[in-house]
């Protein structure tokens, strides 16, 4: 199993090398001001959902999933392999926002505690969503094969916008979240933990899905 | 000597295609090629002895035990090459290493260079030929009991084809190994194989050692007139033309004996095929 995710960060190195290039970049327009650190964390975080569909798609084209079927892995452990690679790139994104906020506070830029518990809760949330788009999409990659998954994103980014707009618009979310008041401060640093648990629970849902489109696929 | 391939009854249903039922044995110390056109379900056959594609039923033993158990035992190679255009060579054994127990990275890098691409860096600047040899390599280097070929030798020049035979003429000389090949290249089957399996729509037609099969079977050129006195029934299919006949007859000697006068020359692999496939049954 363990060779399977190797390969899969293999076939991603050129992708990383460049994530972590624009990931400099985007921490240079950080520091300066350009941007605020909380929307480059979520940005990170959001782009390294879209890796494992790369892997995906680079998977199809070498026509691996014949190659990986024959080899003495088992199809619950070759999936299991392209779960713990998700898990690996996000906590990988996750040190690097990790690193972006370190880098923030050692010089002064956020300003008061405030400003870093939003950057922190910004990043969770983004992170939170970054998971669920793996969540939903690797069972698709699995049933559908990413070029036809790839529709579903749409799909799905569509339905975040509709249902945002559904609440916000129509069903009044703005006035009830003011209604809810300040969140406290341990309520504020709750959220990533909380954020982090549910995405693990999303991610092993997302596997028992997966596992059962595989167990059933003829490639 | 054990049974290295053992099918009993594999069926593989397809909306427009079954393969099936196949009953096929292939003997420790000898090489099985599988010959067949285009959609006969050579691939199909390969896939479902591995569970690549689900069987609809049957039963497999490879090595003496389930395809699962196997597995670490079976070195594969199919018409392409499976490593992504974004790996480099050594990188096949940074990942192969951790996933068989046997692997020897020693002995891969020994096929490596014995194939020509011990200087190759990238997987994409490789030609296919080149990418066949290296997936011929990662098949051997954690020493299998059994190789399944498919369309191995495709796209391989008549050198590296003539030395990549002999490597699997040397696998075999271990009575408890085994291949199973298919191909087009019908030439490197008379060569190296023991055994002949012929697929034709999904069904077994021949199975037999290729010497007995080459020596049973026999190419009957005569006039027309000729082929009509003929007793049919060593008659498999016949072609006709303007002026004279050819026919693929079985039991040879027994039927060079009863006509003496008729020329009956010895059939090719590929000649075979082709009266099956073109020829009017007889």
């Amino acid at each position: 199993m363990i060779g399977l995710v190797i390969k899969d960060f293999l076939i991603l190195r050129k992708t990383l090398r460049t994530y972590v290039l624009v990931f400099a970049l985007y921490v240079g327009l950080a520091l300066t001001g350009v941007w605020a650190a909380e929307f480059v964390g979520g940005m990170m975080m959001v782009m390294t959902a879209v890796l494992p569909m790369n892997i995906f798609a680079y998977d199809k084209q070498a026509k691996w999933d014949t190659y990986a079927l024959a080899l003495p892995v088992g199809r619950t452990k070759t999936v299991a392999a392209r779960y713990l690679c998700v898990l690996l790139l996000c906590l990988f994104s996750f040190s690097l926002i990790a690193a972006l906020g370190l880098i923030m506070s050692a010089l002064g830029r956020f300003g008061d505690v405030d400003a870093c518990e939003t950057y922190m809760v910004c990043c969770a949330v983004c992170g939170l969503v970054g998971i669920l788009v793996s969540a939903f999409m690797v069972p698709l990659m699995y049933k559908f094969g990413p070029e036809r998954a790839r529709l579903f994103l749409y799909g799905l980014g569509g339905l975040i916008v509709a249902v945002a707009i559904l609440f916000f618009k129509v069903f009044g979310g703005a006035e009830w979240l003011e209604s809810l008041g300040e969140p406290t401060s341990t309520q504020l640093a709750a959220i990533p933990f909380v954020a982090a648990i549910a995405g693990l629970i999303l991610l092993a849902l997302s596997f028992l899905l997966s596992r059962y489109f595989y167990g059933a696929k003829d490639v | 000597m054990t049974n290295c391939i053992e099918l009993k009854g594999l069926v593989k249903e397809y909306k427009t295609f079954t393969l099936g039922p196949i009953d096929l044995t292939v003997p420790g110390g000898s090489i099985l090629g599988l010959i067949g056109e285009n959609g006969a379900g050579k691939t199909t056959l390969i896939k479902s002895m591995l569970g690549i594609t689900q069987p609809s039923s049957g039963a497999v033993a490879l090595l003496g035990t389930d395809p699962d158990h196997a597995k670490e035992d079976i070195g594969i190679v199919m018409d392409d090459c499976f490593f992504s255009e974004y790996l480099r060579v050594k990188d096949v054994n940074s990942v192969l290493s951790h996933v068989y127990k046997g692997w020897d990275r020693a002995l891969f890098a020994d096929y490596l260079d014995k194939f020509g691409l011990a200087g190759a860096k990238n997987i994409k600047e490789l030609s296919r030929g080149m990418r066949m040899k290296l997936s011929l390599a990662a098949a051997l280097a954690h020493r299998p009991r059994l190789l399944l070929l498919d369309e191995a030798t495709a796209g391989l020049d008549p050198v590296v084809r003539d030395e990549i035979l002999d490597e699997f003429l040397a696998f075999v000389s271990d009575d408890d190994h085994a291949i199973l090949i298919s191909s087009h290249i019908t030439s490197d089957l008379e060569k190296a194989a023991d055994y002949i399996a012929y697929l034709h729509e999904g069904k077994l037609l021949m199975c037999d050692e290729k010497d007995r099969l080459l020596e049973s079977y026999g190419r009957l050129v005569c006039t027309k007139a000729d082929l009509e006195q003929v007793d049919r029934g060593y008659l498999v299919s016949t072609r006709k033309s303007q002026y004279s006949a050819e026919a693929l007859v079985r039991h040879k000697s027994d039927f060079k004996r009863l006509y003496p006068r008729l020329t009956v020359e010895p059939v090719t692999l590929d000649e075979l095929m082709v009266f099956v496939v073109k020829g009017e049954k007889a």
